[in-house]
């Protein structure tokens, strides 16, 4: 029994070794996590194996798994223990995909930036601001600065270290690489404050937003906004309306009345979408800004950079009928 | 005569023209939101290429978000699918999901 049978039990195992080369990793992460105590959890195992949790077991007998690897690869073991093993892989590995999906997710956070997560992130993020330091800053920008820049820099480090302006001594053409680094060794030198913290603060005062009775919004400081940002209040007007997809009119107290209830973190939202695109340019993110109307269109010419790029125009869209229709066709006729 | 490769007949504009189909404008599909009265919203999704049948678009969407939804029919921006309730993340995942728009693509506008 014990010659053929062990053959084909390896045979028959090669796919789960796959496994256990994954499980592996993943034990390793769990020791990372659990620390020390897997380490003790082991002892215990050891030494009383009866009376433990089957969960602490896995991880105890997942351990020495680990380290029986090397014996794994020369195969010489039991099929009892690979029985074993067997049960663990099927096991560990609903414990592994938890972690491994809380790991995906902290990982996700830090560099990926789905849409969704981005705005809960800024909501998230408004509240902070505006608990903290009432103010309210461009954090999309930010963050996808700091982003962009980041790896660069890692980049700029490794490649920087081993091969410093070799292409000053040698004929060859220069490398993407080695370009880049010099580039923003230059910016860097030029600009501190930029090297830094790549970190331009827009500070603004936030929207008050006041419910007028319960089907009206008011945005009581909306001048004040527009004055701040430079912009003309048509403008800024047409951009919320649009964006809000209602109406709303802006009455004797200069504050702007808006159809439909919101609240300050939405109108904040919105805001926020608006000094992305028509205020803070779109070379150097600096806020100031010139917003001209040249043929019909817009440019967006920054007194910092002196760059000068058209910016799309405001657009209503779509708007679905929501009002009552009998009222509208009274209205129409 | 026809079973020579050259001689077949090759329309050049093909991809000129459903290029210009493809979205009403720039090709963005813009995904709105309105409030109707009370706590009730509604979703809407412009320019999604009329290459699709919107109608089984909205199909789909319906069972999939437990919400009901139409397609109107507009005449400058074509046909616009209405959804019932905020659905913007969930139509933004599944239209990137199946594939039928890009996440560039995607515009969502609303607070």
């Amino acid at each position: 029994m014990a010659d053929p049978a062990v053959g084909t039990n390896s045979e028959i195992f090669d796919p789960s070794k796959e496994k256990k080369k994954k499980k592996k990793k993943v034990l390793d992460l769990d020791s990372v996590l659990l620390g020390s105590s897997s380490a003790a959890v082991d002892e215990e195992v050891v030494a009383e194996p009866v009376g433990v949790i089957p969960d602490t077991v896995e991880f105890g007998d997942g351990e020495p798994g680990a380290h029986d690897d090397i014996l794994e690869s020369l195969e010489t073991f039991g099929s009892k223990k690979k029985k074993k093993k067997v049960k663990k892989i099927v096991l560990d590995e609903d414990v592994a995909a938890v972690i491994e999906e809380e790991i995906g997710v902290g990982g996700e956070e830090a560099l990926d930036f789905d849409f969704t997560k981005k705005k809960k992130k800024k909501g998230a993020k408004g509240i902070d601001d505006l608990v903290a330091g009432e103010e309210l800053e461009d954090e999309t920008g930010e963050v996808q600065f700091n982003e962009g820049e980041s790896p660069e820099k890692e980049n700029a480090e490794v490649v920087n270290i081993p091969a410093p302006k070799t292409w000053l001594t040698s004929d060859r053409d220069y490398t993407y690489d080695e370009l880049l680094t010099r580039v923003f060794e230059i910016m860097h030198a030029k600009n501190p404050e930029m090297a830094s913290g790549t970190k331009q603060k827009f500070v603004m005062r936030p929207p008050q937003v006041v419910r007028i009775g319960t089907k009206k919004t008011s945005f009581v400081n909306f001048m004040e906004i527009c004055k701040m940002l430079h912009r003309h209040q048509k403008h800024l007007l047409d951009f919320l309306l649009s964006e809000l997809g209602t109406s709303g009119s802006i009455d004797g107290n200069n504050q702007l009345i808006i159809k439909g209830r919101f609240q300050q973190k939405q109108i904040e939202n919105v805001l926020r979408r608006y000094i992305k695109e028509y205020v803070t340019c779109h070379t150097c993110r600096s806020p100031n800004t010139l917003l001209q109307k040249d043929f019909r269109l817009f440019f967006l010419q920054c007194e910092a950079c002196g760059s000068r790029c058209s910016v799309a125009s405001i657009k209503h869209g779509f708007q679905a009928v929501t009002g009552k229709r009998a009222a509208m066709r009274a209205k129409a006729n | 005569m026809s079973n020579i490769e050259n001689l077949k007949t090759f329309d050049p504009f093909a991809d000129a023209i459903k290029g210009s189909e493809e979205g009403v404008q720039d090709g963005f599909v813009h995904i709105r939101i309105q409030q109707r009265n009370g706590r009730k919203t509604l979703t809407t999704v412009q320019g999604l290429s009329s290459e699709y049948d919107l109608k089984k678009i909205v199909r789909a969407c319906k069972k999939e978000f437990a919400c009901n939804g139409t397609v109107v029919e507009h005449p400058e921006y074509g046909e616009v699918l209405q959804l019932q309730g905020d659905q913007r993340e969930n139509i933004c995942q599944w239209l990137t999901k199946t594939g039928l728009a890009k996440p560039a693509q995607l515009k969502v506008h609303g607070f």
